[in-house]
């Protein structure tokens, strides 16, 4: 009975992450719009834009293969399923026994390989540039994130989500300095990851600047609704992960309503925090040249660097 | 029931018989059939018979006096076995898929000197692995090196690939000399070439010895491993081989070197569970992280594909001494369980490496053998064409790079989970010293991944960029069965790695977790709770209902629609060509630069003017190099410096009889003078 109950309390969280997604991009564009002065669109126009675009007919290019066109589903089945060993609210999620965060990131990088593929496939120049500018920046990102979850594993004990997430929400920061230098490193791989800026600017359509919308610039109807989707999952579970992670209070350690409840609500107000915090850091910084983004990087690895080197001190 | 005395003699009988066959037979097909079936055969009892070990009992064996002085010693334990079964796997597919690659041989040139150093090679690898005795290991050894080296320059008429073949020949040897003396070091302690004998005297060697025993098998294996800086060989010689070698090189030769360092550090070298030991496993982890990280980004920036492939084999080496070393490190400080998870992940990829790369070198081969060219740069939209080799192309791409949910993930994952546990060890400094060596590994699993974004994307992918490819056809029908065997051994051991835990746990006789196929593969904590959790059915599972449920749900939101194929955007202007196409070198240029304190870029410009005036040009050639730093830093000045002496050794050679007879004189009168002083003291 508790199984059954865990088990559905699992499926409820993966379902928060898939419908929340598109909600946490309109609360960024909503934020950035108001940072600049204009009214912006409403925080439910992602909704809005992916239901248009499923009904819209699509345009394939003649010179692509059937990697073009199996790209988008697979990238959103990996990314889908990185969806499920995250704990959201509760801290605890019936299917960590299935995976850990290791899982979590080659699933990621599934879909990456994917859809720099099928950046390649469409033939044009702009698909290679995005591939080509993606493949430097997360063969360098995957050094960076591996070490702050080294510093996190150990300090918490597992990369088994579940343990160390109810490990971060039952200790404070205090003790553990180390875990200050991982936030540091993992909040600018996030921003990475996303495509934010300073990374990639995903509202721009400049072939000087975009990495990840060049790579989808091909896509039309249905497949760029799952590219614009999954994207988007890929971005709340990153940052599911990282307040879960570094700022863990208010998560329900337990099967009760009133925790749970109180557990939801405060993740609805964290993630949106974060975001508006995201998109007030965008509003602020420039796009950075192309190769200043190891720079960056750089300061990531050293910062869990220097990390690790506490853990063990 | 068959002994398995009999079971090991068939595949031995098999391929002499292949071998045989291939130097009385002529250009025919039936040739073809007469040396490929026998090897497929043998492969196949060799599978047989090593399951069967790893399984049951080991099996021992002595030919007394077979040589003056020395037995005939043969012993196939687990670990051999485990090695015979990688052979045996990956010689089955190799040998299907050359009955269709070795046609173009055919016309070329005469088949039967291939038939003969094919099917010998495979069986000396065999018997290195079988051998007990150190004599006929070295024996075995050299058979080994110098039929790889005649099979490695086979396609004698370029000279390029005679080049390649000699450094091959001379690092093998320096490799051989090391190992050479490593057994000495046994044989001066015991007084006995069998390995019976350093087995259970080893413990009793002075830490000296035990310590020079293991480097020097470390320098000796390390070198037919590919190890950097060792590995100057393996991108010449691995290339110039047909690629039906390439991928038995690759694929399984450079894995005899781990199995002779295995054998080395757990059987002859004393080694035990104490901190002085300690050193060899940092080291394994040092010279792995380095040749991971150097291999893959050499492997980024190539062009041809074959070599890219094989500075691919160099980083996966040293993914799997990364292993090694870090179940060195372990056991040494007596964390036997951890020990355990290290030693799993290191001969997974072994077994993993083999299956993938010997794939990818087929594909390899299948592109080569209907293009005729081994450049990137030339290639591209392969994938309408060769829809099948693409595929199978694909699945190797995936699982090298690491990715779930096929084989190279598993590995990677229980190598990163290994890393993670050197937090057990008792030595802060090993401990942080392990975690930065995580930095190169992680960045290499994220090179690796592009390296193979690139190398399938530019053949595959896109428009064709040279005209002479565009009427091409798939290969036939046994190549491409060849690497399909190879490829589903990739999804079986991704998906469910209880195979290969069981395996490896089962040849090593050591306990790990896993029971049941379905069942997690698991690491604790110090406070009991679960480290991290993987059960790969489990996720595949996953991953496969939400492909339908999405498939769904989409349909269901959206309706129909109709899909409308049309020219890719070429921003209004029209007439896309395949010269406005990323190219390769283009691709990974900005790899390039963020590493170019170590690739060190440059253009090499060639121009032809019209006569007098330089700014009139006729042609203009552009082409960016990289330097190559292992060769111009160490190689070239040790080697200049050895001619440079021989050619002052030369000079006592005159050619004058008067002047032999003085050399003659003086070495008597030395020799007179060594023997009365040493009398005197």
């Amino acid at each position: 009975m508790l199984n059954m109950i865990t088990i559905i309390i699992g499926l409820i969280q993966v379902l928060v992450i898939l419908v929340l997604a598109p909600l946490l991009t309109g609360i960024i564009r909503k934020t950035k719009a108001r940072t600049q002065k204009r009214i912006g669109a409403s925080i439910l126009q992602p909704y809005y834009d992916l239901l248009k675009l499923v009904r819209k007919d699509e345009v394939i290019s003649d010179q692509t293969s059937w990697i073009f066109r199996a790209c988008p589903w697979i990238n959103f089945a990996a990314i889908t399923t990185a969806a499920f060993f995250i704990p959201v609210f509760l801290a605890y999620t019936p299917f960590g026994l299935v995976g850990d965060l290791l899982l979590v990131i080659g699933l990621f990088a599934l879909g990456r390989f994917f859809t720099m593929l099928a950046g390649l496939d469409v033939a044009s120049s702009f698909g290679g540039l995005g591939s080509s500018r993606e493949m430097m920046i997360s063969a360098l990102l995957e050094p960076a994130l591996f070490l702050s979850i080294f510093v996190v594993a150990i300090t918490y004990g597992g990369t088994n989500l579940s343990t160390l997430i109810s490990a971060s929400s039952n200790s404070s920061f205090l003790p553990h300095p180390q875990i200050i230098f991982a936030a540091i490193g993992l909040f600018i791989i996030i921003l990475g990851e996303t495509g934010r800026l300073p990374f990639d600017n995903p509202a721009t359509h400049l072939e000087l600047t975009m990495v990840h919308e060049t790579m989808i610039l091909e896509y039309s109807g249905k497949s760029l609704a799952l590219m614009e989707w999954s994207q988007s999952i890929k971005q709340i579970i990153l940052f599911t992960l990282m307040i879960n992670i570094f700022v863990p209070w208010g998560i329900s350690s337990s099967i009760l309503l009133s925790t749970l409840a109180v557990g939801f609500l405060t993740f609805i107000g964290k993630i949106s925090l974060f975001g508006i915090f995201v998109a007030f850091l965008e509003s602020s910084v420039a796009k950075w040249r192309l190769f200043r983004i190891p720079d960056l990087i750089a300061i990531a690895i050293a910062t869990s660097m220097i990390g690790i080197v506490l853990c063990y001190l | 029931m068959i002994s398995n005395l009999v079971l090991f003699q068939i595949p031995i009988l098999l391929f002499v018989i292949g071998a045989l066959s291939g130097l009385l037979s002529r250009n025919s097909r039936l040739a073809r059939l007469m040396i490929f079936v026998p090897s497929m055969i043998g492969s196949i009892f060799t599978i047989v018979f090593s399951i069967g070990i790893i399984t049951g009992t080991p099996l021992k064996l002595t030919v007394p006096h077979i040589l003056p002085f020395f037995d005939l010693e043969i012993l196939v334990d687990g670990i051999s076995a485990f090695f015979m079964l990688i052979i045996g796997l990956v010689s089955f597919a190799v040998s299907l898929y050359s009955i269709g690659y070795s046609k173009e041989y055919e016309i070329k040139k005469r088949m039967s000197a291939f038939g003969f150093l094919f099917n010998i090679f495979i069986l000396s690898m065999i018997l290195v692995v079988s051998s007990n005795n150190s004599f006929f290991f070295l024996i075995f050894w050299e058979l080994m090196s110098l039929v790889s080296f005649f099979l490695v320059i086979y396609d004698h008429d370029k000279e390029e690939n005679l080049k390649s073949g000699m450094t091959y020949l001379v690092m093998t040897h320096l490799g051989t000399a090391f190992i050479f003396a490593s057994f000495l070091l046994g044989y001066i302690q015991t007084g006995n070439f069998s390995f019976d004998s350093f087995r259970h005297g080893s413990t009793g060697f002075p830490l000296l010895v035990k310590n020079l025993v293991f480097v020097f098998a470390f320098i000796g294996f390390g070198t037919k491993a590919g190890m950097v800086p060792l590995h100057v060989w393996l991108p010449k010689a691995h290339p110039s081989a047909p690629s039906n070698i390439s991928a038995l090189m690759s694929a399984v030769m450079i894995k005899i070197g781990i199995y002779g360092m295995i054998r080395t550090i757990f059987d002859f070298s004393g080694f035990g569970a104490s901190p002085d030991f300690a050193w060899w496993g940092m080291l394994l982890v040092a010279f792995g992280s380095a040749s991971a990280i150097i291999g893959v980004l050499y492997a980024v920036v190539e062009r041809d594909i074959k070599r890219a492939l094989a500075f691919s084999s160099i980083e996966n080496i040293g993914i799997i001494l990364i292993g090694l070393g870090l179940s060195v490190v372990f056991t040494s400080f007596n964390l036997t369980a951890f020990a355990v998870l290290a030693l799993v992940a290191s001969m997974y990829h072994t077994i993993n490496h083999a299956v993938f790369k010997g794939l990818l070198f087929m594909g390899a081969g299948s592109v080569v053998s209907v293009t005729h060219t081994k450049n990137i740069e030339h290639l591209g939209g392969l994938v309408k064409q060769m829809p099948w080799t693409s595929l199978l192309f694909l699945i190797g791409a995936i699982s090298i790079s690491g990715l779930p949910p096929f084989n190279g993930f598993i590995s990677e994952w229980f190598t990163l989970q290994a890393l993670l546990s050197s937090y057990h060890i008792p030595s802060t400094i090993l401990q942080i010293s392990i975690a930065f060596a995580s930095l190169p590994f992680a960045l290499t699993i994220g090179i690796a991944a592009a390296t193979f974004v690139k190398l399938f994307g530019m053949t595959f992918l896109s428009k064709t960029r040279s005209e002479n490819i565009i009427n091409i056809k798939e290969v036939p029908r046994s190549m491409i069965l060849g690497m399909s065997i190879l490829a589903a051994v990739c999804v079986l051991f991704g998906v469910v790695p209880y195979l290969g835990t069981s395996l490896i746990s089962t040849a090593f006789h050591m306990s790990f977790q896993p029971s049941s196929p379905l069942d997690f593969i698991s690491v604790q904590n110090n406070s009991g709770k679960s480290f991290a959790n993987l059960s790969m059915p489990v996720v595949v599972i996953i991953l496969s209902s939400i492909s339908i449920a999405i498939f769904g749900f989409i349909r269901v939101l959206g309706g129909h629609t109709k899909k409308t194929t049309y020219g890719t955007w070429d921003c209004g202007f029209g007439s896309l060509n395949e010269r406005m196409e990323y190219t390769p070198t283009s691709l990974s240029q900005p790899i390039r630069a963020v590493f170019k304190v170590f690739f060190k870029p440059h253009n090499q410009t060639e121009k032809e003017s019209f006569g007098e005036n330089q700014y009139l040009l006729k042609t203009i050639k552009v082409e960016t190099v990289i330097k190559n730093i292992f060769e111009d830093v160490l190689y070239t000045p040790i080697v200049s410096s050895f001619v440079f002496f021989f050619d002052k050794v030369r000079r006592l050679q005159t050619g004058k009889i008067n002047a032999y007879l003085l050399y003659i004189m003086i070495t008597l009168v030395l020799l007179l003078l060594f023997v009365r002083l040493s009398n005197n003291a």
